[in-house]
């Protein structure tokens, strides 16, 4: 596409796109900017917001824990959070990439019908409430919920399996596999499998096939598929909040206290601005990767 | 679509099918749940006491369910038309961007997609008390707007790039004006793009809970916020009536967007 500065017939004049852009500068650009400002300024003595006084208390609390003597020593507390936050967005990533890339290569060599139809039945679940999806597994992992009424009728017993990471995990994994079959599934659909019939008759064995036929296709879907699913697990939120039982404290929860009962908005902000970090050095990691293998990758 | 010989190499990764299969259970016995028990007459969520739609009949009377509803549905249809109409005017003019502006542009606008929910949220929480906005109906909208305006772009510019621009120029050649040009052309062509992008920008604002619940105030309650509550509170009939609810909805409108785009590929 050429860049020209006239408009062609059926392009509209510049002002059109001037209320989406502002809007996004201003209430996209404006909040991050606020984040940024709040994380390195003073917490007030009473009540949430900040007081305008510049501090780096905010940061020093992420790392040092001071007693009521003022003794400092190493947090690690924090940090630790931040580390159950990325071992469960990891493992989510994992599990969706295990059932979501064998899902999206046995929809991809359905008949053109039955993928239409395996298309939707994926997409429903996408675009569902996410409190809806979420509360379905507290229906199932309740104490007398389906799992347990089964195993205890076939005499296993019941478990606590509700209020447990085990059920923030499944809680991820089920919100965020769409994200992961679908940009697989885009690039199979395309794939020309009689490639991976020519491989076999060059004697190629099916793991081999997989790996150095399948996998360089659908590699932009996984990449673009890794960060959709790690980035939204890394702050997640609602997951631990409702099946995690707050046993499990991830990022997000601790953000949303700060900015709640703990009423710590500098904390918060930093929390948050730390938290984007993560997320940025993901997007460079993968960018990197998929420059690295020479793949192109599109996520809008 | 033309992988056709798709069948043969199908039999030979015969690990797939078990595993497809398991993740598609996985994605809908959680669903069949919710709507079996959402038909349970009992007042107990999980005893199973006869089958009834009386549960039904009570959200609907609930008035808390039908406030927070209201509220939910005018915040949507506000979120939907504002970014969707805003989403149109950059999709016209972005193409005639040079390749760098056009990236820094949708970088800004696509970045509600990146950051996560939980950050938007409070910093939006902080930005409206700075401009002296207080927690509301105008903050949701405000908040809504900016974060539906990606999913608005996305299927209308889709839309654009399969659209041969000859029929513009046909257009222009036969007299028409710019106005009669975007009404009579623009318009009707990009329709398919621009309902699907309308639907979703409709069902993100309808969705979303994490958001929302920094910037509503107690008379701005929207429906995820008071479902939330209500979930806090455990398993009950009445969530697995309201759930039920909101599933056909998403599944209405994601297949009514999907047969758009379904006619698209076809023309």
């Amino acid at each position: 596409m050429s860049s020209t500065r006239k408009a062609a017939p059926g392009q509209l004049p510049q002002w059109a796109a001037l209320p989406g852009l502002a809007t996004a500068l201003i209430l996209t650009g404006g909040p991050l900017v606020v984040v940024v400002l709040f994380s390195v300024m003073t917490q007030p003595e009473y009540g949430g917001g900040v007081v305008w006084k510049l501090s780096a208390e905010a940061y020093r609390r992420f790392f040092v824990d001071t007693d009521f003597l003022g003794n400092t020593s190493f947090n690690t507390a924090y940090l630790s959070v931040f580390g159950l936050s990325f071992l469960l967005a990891g493992i989510t990533t994992v599990a969706c990439v295990a059932m979501g890339f064998p899902l999206a290569l046995w929809m991809s060599n359905q008949s053109p019908r039955a993928q239409t139809i395996l298309v939707l039945l994926v997409t429903i679940p996408f675009w569902t409430n996410l409190l809806v999806r979420t509360y379905a597994w507290i229906l199932l992992l309740n104490d007398n919920g389906a799992i347990n009424s089964a195993t205890n009728a076939v005499g296993l017993g019941k478990h606590e399996l509700l209020n447990t990471p085990f059920a923030s995990g499944i809680g991820l994994v089920y919100t965020f596999l769409p994200f992961m079959v679908l940009p697989i599934y885009a690039l199979l659909e395309r794939f020309d499998f009689r490639l991976a019939e020519a491989a076999y008759d060059l004697g190629a064995r099916r793991t081999t096939v997989v790996r150095r036929v399948i996998y360089p296709a659908a590699r932009p879907g996984i990449i673009a598929g890794l960060f959709l699913v790690f980035v939204p697990a890394l702050g997640s939120y609602v997951q631990p909040a409702l099946l995690g039982g707050g046993k499990s404290l991830l990022v997000g929860n601790l953000i949303a206290a700060q900015y709640g009962e703990a009423r710590n908005w500098p904390f918060g902000s930093a929390l948050s601005i730390l938290l984007l970090v993560v997320v940025l050095i993901a997007l460079l990691v993968l960018v990197a990767w998929s420059r690295r293998t020479g793949t192109k990758v599109e996520l809008t | 679509m033309s992988n056709r010989s798709g069948s043969a190499a199908l039999r030979r990764f015969p690990g797939m099918a078990p595993i497809a299969w398991f993740s598609l259970a996985f994605l809908y016995i959680p669903m069949v749940a919710i709507v079996a028990y959402a038909f349970n007459s009992g007042d107990r969520a999980l005893v199973w006491e006869g089958f009834s739609t009386i549960w039904f009949t009570r959200i609907f009377a609930n008035p808390e369910i039908i406030d927070s509803t209201i509220v939910s549905f005018k915040l949507a249809g506000i979120a939907m038309v504002v970014s969707t109409a805003m989403a149109l005017g950059i999709a016209l003019v972005l193409e005639r961007w040079s390749t760098r502006g056009r990236v820094l542009a949708l970088s800004l606008i696509t970045a509600p997609l990146i950051i996560p929910e939980i950050v938007a949220g409070v910093a939006t929480l902080g930005f409206i008390r700075i401009v002296g906005i207080h927690t509301g109906f105008l903050a949701l909208v405000l908040a809504h707007v900016a974060f539906c305006i990606p999913f608005a772009l996305l299927p209308i510019r889709a839309r654009l790039q399969h659209i041969d621009r000859a029929v513009f120029e046909a257009g222009a050649d036969l007299g028409a004006t710019d106005w009669k040009l975007f009404r009579r052309v623009t318009l009707p062509v990009l329709m398919p793009g621009i309902i699907s992008g309308a639907l979703l920008a409709f069902i993100i604002s309808l969705d979303d809970f994490i958001i929302s619940s920094f910037l509503s105030s107690a008379d701005s309650t929207t429906l995820p916020i008071y479902l939330f509550g209500l979930i806090r509170k455990g398993v009950s009939p009445a969530v697995n009536a309201v759930s039920t609810v909101l599933l056909v909805l998403s599944a209405v409108i994601v297949t009514s967007t999907y047969l758009l785009t379904q006619r698209r590929d076809r023309t």
